[in-house]
């Protein structure tokens, strides 16, 4: 992607925006208001906050998936330089805590969510505040750069 | 990190799934009045196995058991549900199916895809088709009786008056012998537990042998109270409906979805098949027969099999698990009993001289595969006893892998023969007894 700059002041390269930071920080909100769901749940037994669990969490791994792939092109259209470590750690776990939550969730009436998915849904929403303080990117972009 | 960790993790995760699908053992530990039962687990993905509808080819039939014949009386039908036998020896077919669910969760959507497959989505006609044998399995007559119900079930004829359940109320034709068609609108009886929901949306029925009170079962509108508790007021329960003013009360509660009521005959003692729970084994809940005591509550949602307590109710209620009913005799688990016939002499053979016939519609959350055919079970003093017998079956295809149709409704027809609605092949069968030599 060359971009056209004008040569006569050769400003500097700004990093790009990096495609996938928005979905994961999407992503992470509807996971974490899933631990909001099921605590509401815990509290009353009131069916339909189990409900919103279910699809807060199916919604928010759909998403995730989406920001994969869009990971995935961060890198391959050289936007993203390399891996933010740690964070990558920290949704990937979330990734996989939430798939096993889905399907914990997919039980019947109250051990849909207690003690085992409530558990996991806190589990990610701590994982998901820190990755989110971290600024919700996996990735390190490309450094801005001066054009020679 | 790379990538390599998280797919790992995902395979990791998938095996512990996948490790979950446990295989249900013998069926023949769950049979009669004291059942082996394992300890209940929750899986990450429950076992479904369903097998794919393919119907009947021409020629195709279910099996009898030795002495016995089977053959088509009509086919072509609606999602035949529920049978009944008119004094004239006129055979009524309800057609019938789910007035339609909503799906609430992610995994409904599933659920319904599954069992879509195995046939349970046919079109239930909404109506009642009329048989008139010539002779013995001649089906001479065909009619549209009464057309234009809402998701009917039960029926029953008392005197000159015949009661149709329809999933929302039971309502009372005028009959008169030899009539093909009513064509009047129904009187309403009474209001039956229906939507919202409406889960398990069949209303058994039967009447007292006196005639004045109508039994009416109701199924629970869950699995395992997933849809609240709101909802499931008045439902998982047996209604005693008086004929005359159509007062109901609950008689008996606790039935999680009683899809077949009869009374045996030498007693005159009301007996239920009940289907129970899912997604805690394939060898739990087993399915059972039992009498039906009045006032008597058993389990459902709160336990199972007199006093296992179900984790997945919220609220608990130990001072109702505490009360809760044993049932007198399991069928073993996800059969899915769906029709209590009982016999009345040696009509097919002397072997079910004196029992119950049951049609077991089949599993579709278990492996292997239970149910898919109609057993006898044998009575002693009007009490189940023994070990059932099949009677028909032949229902899946080879390796279990395809299923040609599922049995429903079951009734006698004016020469004894039984007849097996079955709702996958939209085919009513006529089994009677072999002549002899064959």
């Amino acid at each position: 992607m060359p971009a056209q700059w004008s040569s006569d002041t050769n400003p500097p390269r700004p990093a790009p925006v990096l495609l996938h930071r928005g979905f994961v920080g999407a992503s992470g909100a509807l996971l974490m208001t899933a631990f909001g769901t099921d605590t509401c749940y815990y509290t009353t037994a009131l069916w339909q906050w189990s409900n919103f669990s279910a699809w807060l969490i199916t919604l928010g791994l759909i998403v995730l998936l989406l920001a994969v792939l869009l990971l995935l092109i961060d890198f391959a259209t050289g936007r993203a330089r390399r891996l933010n470590l740690l964070s990558f750690a920290l949704v990937t776990a979330v990734g996989v805590l939430s798939l096993i939550n889905a399907f914990i969730h997919s039980r019947d009436a109250w051990t849909s969510v207690v003690p085992q998915g409530i558990f996991l849904s806190a589990i990610s929403t701590i994982l998901l505040i820190i990755a989110g303080a971290r600024g919700w990117s996996l990735a390190m972009s490309r450094a801005p750069t001066n054009r020679p | 990190m790379t990538r390599t960790p998280r797919s790992i993790a995902v395979l990791m995760a998938f095996a512990v799934l996948t490790g979950c699908g446990a295989q249900g053992g013998d069926p023949a530990r769950q049979y009669g009045s004291d059942p082996f039962l394992p300890e209940p687990h929750q899986y990450l993905l429950p076992p479904m196995s369903v097998p794919e509808s393919i119907g009947w080819h021409a020629g195709e039939t279910p099996t009898a058991s030795a002495g016995l014949k089977v053959e088509a009386l009509a086919t072509g039908l609606q999602h035949p549900r529920f049978l009944h036998t008119l004094p004239n020896g006129d055979i009524l077919v309800v057609e019938s199916n789910s007035p339609g669910t909503q799906a609430f969760r992610p995994k409904d959507f599933i659920a319904g895809k599954v069992k879509a497959r195995a046939g349970a989505a046919g079109t239930g006609g909404n109506r009642i088709t009329l048989l008139r044998e010539a002779g013995a399995g001649q089906p001479a007559l065909r009619t549209v009786f009464i057309d234009h119900l809402h998701s009917p079930y039960g029926v029953v004829l008392v005197g000159d008056t015949l009661y149709v359940a329809n999933t929302d109320a039971l309502l009372a034709f005028k009959y008169l012998p030899g009539m093909t068609q009513i064509t009047s609108a129904g009187v309403k009886l009474t209001d039956l537990p229906a939507g919202p929901i409406d889960h398990h949306w069949t209303k058994s029925l039967a009447a007292s042998a006196d005639g004045s009170k109508l039994y009416v079962g109701v199924g629970s509108n869950s699995n395992i109270t997933e849809n609240g508790m709101a909802v499931e007021e008045g439902r998982a329960a047996i209604y005693e409906v008086d004929r005359l003013t159509g007062d109901k009360r609950i008689f008996a509660s606790g039935t999680r979805n009683p899809t077949g009521v009869a009374f045996e005959p030498q007693t005159h003692q009301l007996f239920a098949v009940v289907n129970e729970r899912d997604e805690i084994g394939p060898d739990l809940v087993p399915d059972y027969l039992t009498s039906i005591r009045q006032g008597g509550f058993y389990g459902w949602p709160y336990s199972y099999w007199g006093n296992h307590v179900d984790v997945r109710v919220h609220p608990q209620r130990p001072d109702l698990v505490a009360r809760a009913i044993k049932p007198d005799y399991g069928l073993s688990s996800h059969v899915a009993p769906l029709s209590l016939l009982f016999s009345e002499g040696e009509h097919l053979s002397p072997t079910f001289a004196n029992g119950a016939f049951i049609s077991e519609h089949g599993s579709w959350d278990r492996s292997p595969l239970n149910g898919y055919q109609v057993i006898f079970v044998p009575f002693v003093n009007g009490q189940p006893i023994g070990r059932p017998v099949t009677v028909v079956s032949g229902f899946l295809g080879k390796d279990n892998a395809a299923v040609h149709g599922r049995p429903v409704g079951l009734a006698l027809d004016a020469s004894g023969a039984m007849l097996v609605a079955d709702d996958v092949g939209n085919t009513v069968w006529r089994v009677s007894a072999a002549p002899a030599g064959s």
